[in-house]
């Protein structure tokens, strides 16, 4: 766990390092941020050398760490991660698409939103994990379990953004495209996307998390590959070492995912920013 | 009045096309599995899910098994969002705390929940205690960013305000920044009511069995009753929808308590 | 501070430790947490085909302390099978438990603190089944086919050693995770094409739903796979006179369930457990029941349990060497055999599978 927060920041300030980012408060702030996890880890390291945490309840860091090395070298953490990885960026793809017609569909047009909300919010009340057992009745266990599950975790969340951003287009941008006789097209692109799109990141944004706790979800159900199917593998095998190496990883791809949203929600603000000059 | 009778058709049309397609999907449900259109494997017929739903119902307790998911639910929401406030208090008003565990919490949030999973079944054993635990971390981590977002956003002039009043740092929390990050600790409480929910199903699942609607669905599966399944999501939905208008509720009532303040 | 104050409250807190002290000591209230590796049908909380799940049908350990209200047992049945029944021991929630071969060795690998008391369930077969249409003929056509089976149960390894013998890995297959009743579920819906397992899978044959083409019954006695009654070191050291009922209460078990007059009557005792008579039937064909429900830490099963140690490490589940030195203790057991003049009931085996003094 505390390697996480560890790499974590060492590696946001290397990216930034060229930017002259790295000043001396910034150093300063990053040693106090340290400062806990390199001390529980020590304090981890000591309890597990000197014994006061039995081995089975915590195993010692070294031990992780190995395990860690270890699985990287052998590049089975990069074939989980891998399998993982694709799993979440195929049903986010579909979910996200699908939620992102559908929450479309529901802010342009009234009649659809008045035939659909009603179920679309009954379906949404249910936790995607409540789904997996109906649709491991329907689809089995395979690949396409995992991406419907995948896909719904995206879709709600997508939805539900999709349509409030674009209902909370203020009514006199689109009455300047009507002067402007913009064609139906041309405002749903032009004023339409532009001020719904905000929302729509943030849907991306909750979407892509729901994606990925829905995949670890089905992951531990069911499945004989990946990031979730470590977690239990070592859960079976009593392998605590093999468990956190597994969290680990879960949490810097997280992290990852976190970033690069960040990063290219910056991006879009600015793109916005130059539309509005 | 024309405006109200406008106002009344407009419900009228609402409620009528919200009501169009989950009745016609009733019928081509029912048309589908009374004809042997679909296997009844996958969609039984609404008799045999109501059924389903009588039996567990009556003699099986469901009753029973859904007040064991939802004092597990509540058990762990509860301390889950009162240390989550705490919590999240601590970080937000503290300089130190924040530098030395904000960054730390932030590293571990990151963590998906269910992947906490086979630790706490090693550190918890299979005990009610290691659910209730999952359930409370699911709805610590939204209190806690929610909560310290809001506290971090309290008015500049409010604090100064109790600089200049000399406030006891108690009361500095209670008078200013407890009632200025109320809608934030709401949007946490409620996030934190939903995820709770799904810790509650989750921890069912893959924790050790015992009972809860949550092993009732996993049963339903092993025997291939989808009968059983329809009725345990059923249930699940009904709950989330319960519990989000209820979180719901108490949010605007808390809102509303803020306006009149102001 | 006058003196009698400071008596006062002496004799005050001599008063408030005694009244706290004194039920503890009259009437030390105690449960004996019982955990088993496995569960019935639907959840139910028994099992079958072991002399435990006779002692937990039978209540043997409940007869055995109805004179001591202040002792009571509580069951425990673990769908995780063996390694639940680890996270129990790890939290001192588990005081006794039934647990085979594969997952107790992973549990002392990793530093449980255990002792292995008698065994029971002993020397069980393993069976492969496969789906219908699966086309699955031998376990040499299971290459890169979905195979479930629990992972760190004993099956798990009785399973591996089955296909190294016919020069199979579990790189091989695509190993799918499942419980006996997700593995039953899967197996009928045709997701997986063959799964490792007992009398589920043989009860599913028996229905049609699937076909059992390799059991370890009548195979190399070293396929198989070994359980016993495995307990917390502290709780032993804590109470042995307990301990030592406890075993009593389970060695009577595996002695009723040896008599072959009882037969029928055992049977119908583990129906309890959902499994039906017909199939554990099946499961129990030609194997005397002495053999199967022994509780002897003979030669051989000391043995098994030594190359079970091994070989999990060989094949990577166990990542560090395992010693059963000084984890088996069969002191409670020789005791309860003296006790019930049970010494020569049931054969003891040598290391080479024979029989010993024979």
């Amino acid at each position: 766990m505390t390697f996480s927060a560890d790499t974590v920041s060492s590696a946001s300030v290397k990216s930034r390092s060229g930017k002259k980012f790295f000043t001396a408060r910034r150093a300063r702030r990053t040693a106090v941020a340290l400062f806990l996890p390199v001390s529980l880890t020590l304090l981890w390291w000591i309890a597990s050398d000197r014994g006061w945490l039995p081995e089975q309840i915590l195993p010692s860091p070294a031990y992780v760490y190995s395990t860690m090395i270890e699985m990287i070298g052998s590049g089975e953490i990069l074939y989980h991660a891998g399998v993982s990885l694709r799993r979440v960026v195929i049903g986010f793809i579909f979910g996200a698409l699908a939620g992102l017609a559908l929450g479309m569909g529901m802010g342009l047009s009234r009649r659809v939103d008045d035939y659909v909300r009603p179920l679309f919010l009954a379906f949404a009340q249910i936790p995607t994990l409540g789904w997996i057992p109906l649709l491991m009745l329907i689809f089995g266990i395979g690949e396409t379990l995992k991406i419907i599950v995948i896909a719904k975790g995206a879709l709600v969340p997508m939805a539900m953004n999709t349509a409030a951003g674009i209902r909370a287009v203020p009514a006199d941008f689109v009455e300047v495209g009507h002067a402007l006789r913009f064609s139906r097209w041309q405002t749903l692109r032009l004023i339409v996307l532009p001020g719904a799109a905000p929302a729509i990141f943030t849907g991306i944004r909750y979407g892509l998390t729901h994606s990925w706790t829905a995949l670890v979800g089905v992951e531990l159900l069911a499945s004989s590959e990946g990031l979730g199917y470590l977690l239990v593998w070592g859960r079976q095998m009593f392998w605590l070492d093999v468990v956190m190496v597994a969290m680990i990883t879960i949490g810097l791809i997280g992290f990852a995912m976190d970033k690069s949203l960040d990063a290219s929600e910056n991006y879009l603000q600015r793109w916005k920013k130059e539309g509005a000059d | 009045m024309s405006v109200q009778s406008a106002l009344k058709t407009r419900r009228a049309v609402k409620i009528r096309r919200g009501l169009t397609i989950p009745i016609l999907l009733l019928i081509i449900w029912e048309v589908s599995s009374r004809t042997g259109l679909v296997d009844p494997r996958f969609l039984p017929s609404l008799e045999n899910v109501f059924l389903t739903a009588k039996r567990e119902l009556i003699d099986n307790n469901l009753i029973g098994e859904l007040s064991i998911s939802l004092s597990r639910n509540i058990a762990g929401f509860f301390i889950g969002s009162i240390v989550g406030i705490v919590f999240a208090t601590v970080l937000a008003l503290s300089r130190t705390a924040d530098a030395l565990i904000t960054p730390s919490f932030n590293g571990l949030k990151q963590i998906s929940l269910l992947a906490w999973i086979p630790l706490i079944s090693i550190w918890f054993g299979f005990g009610e205690q290691a659910k209730i635990v999952f359930v409370a971390i699911a709805a610590f981590i939204p209190v806690v960013l929610n909560t310290y977002e809001g506290m971090r956003s309290a008015p500049r002039d409010l604090i100064e305000v109790g600089h200049a009043l000399r406030f006891t740092p108690l009361q500095r929390i209670t008078r200013i920044f407890l009632p200025s990050a109320l809608p934030s600790i709401a949007t946490g409480v409620h996030l934190g009511l939903i995820y709770s929910w799904l810790a509650t199903v989750g921890a069912e699942y893959f924790l050790a069995i015992g009972r809860g609607v949550g092993s009732l669905i996993i049963a339903g599966r092993e025997h291939f009753d989808m009968a059983l399944v329809m009725v345990g999501v059923f249930i699940l939905g009904l709950v989330g929808f319960a519990l989000n208008r209820i979180a719901g509720a108490a949010e605007a009532y808390l809102l509303r308590w803020r306006r009149v303040v102001e | 501070m006058t003196i009698l104050q400071l008596s006062r409250r002496a004799l005050m807190a001599v008063f408030t430790a005694s009244v706290l002290a004194l039920p503890a000591i009259a009437a030390e209230p105690l449960t004996i947490h019982v955990g088993y590796a496995a569960i019935g049908l639907d959840s139910r909380p028994y099992s079958e085909g072991t002399s435990a799940a006779t002692a937990r049908a039978g209540e043997y350990l409940e007869k055995e302390f109805a004179n001591d209200p202040n002792i009571k047992i509580e069951w425990f049945f673990f769908k995780g099978a063996g390694p639940a029944v680890n996270e129990g021991f790890a939290n001192d929630q588990l005081d006794f438990a039934y647990q085979g071969d594969l997952p107790s060795l992973i549990g002392r690998a990793n530093g449980l603190k255990t002792k292995y008391l008698l065994a029971s369930g002993a020397r069980k077969p393993l069976y492969l089944a496969v789906a219908k249409d699966s086309g699955i003929n031998s376990v040499t056509d299971l290459k890169g086919k979905k195979v479930a089976y629990q992972r760190g149960t004993n099956g798990h390894l009785a399973a591996i050693k089955i296909l190294e013998a016919n020069g199979l890995t579990e790189k091989d297959l695509q190993v799918t995770n499942l419980d006996s009743a997700g593995t039953v579920a899967a197996l009928t819906s045709q997701d997986i094409d063959a799964a490792f397992g007992d009398t589920a899978l043989i009860n599913l044959a028996a229905q049609g739903n699937a076909k059992v083409i390799y059991t370890t019954k009548g195979d190399d006695p070293r396929f198989g796979r070994n359980a016993g009654i495995v307990a917390r070191e502290a709780f032993i050291n804590e109470h042995p006179e307990i301990t030592q009922r406890v075993v009593d209460a389970f060695v009577k078990a595996a002695q009723w369930s040896s008599d072959e007059p009882n037969r029928a009557a055992l049977f119908e005792l583990w129906h309890k457990s959902g499994t039906a008579i017909p199939i554990l039937e099946d499961y129990f064909s030609n194997d005397k029941l002495a053999y199967r429900n022994s509780p002897l830490i003979d030669d051989l099963l000391v043995s098994q349990y030594q190359k079970q140690g091994i070989k999990a490490k060989e094949f990577g589940l166990i990542r560090r060497d395992v010693s059963t030195d000084g984890w088996f203790e069969p002191k409670y057991l020789k005791t309860s055999l003296d006790k019930f003049g049970l010494q020569n009931f049931w054969q003891a085996y040598g290391s080479n599978g024979k029989p010993l003094g024979s």
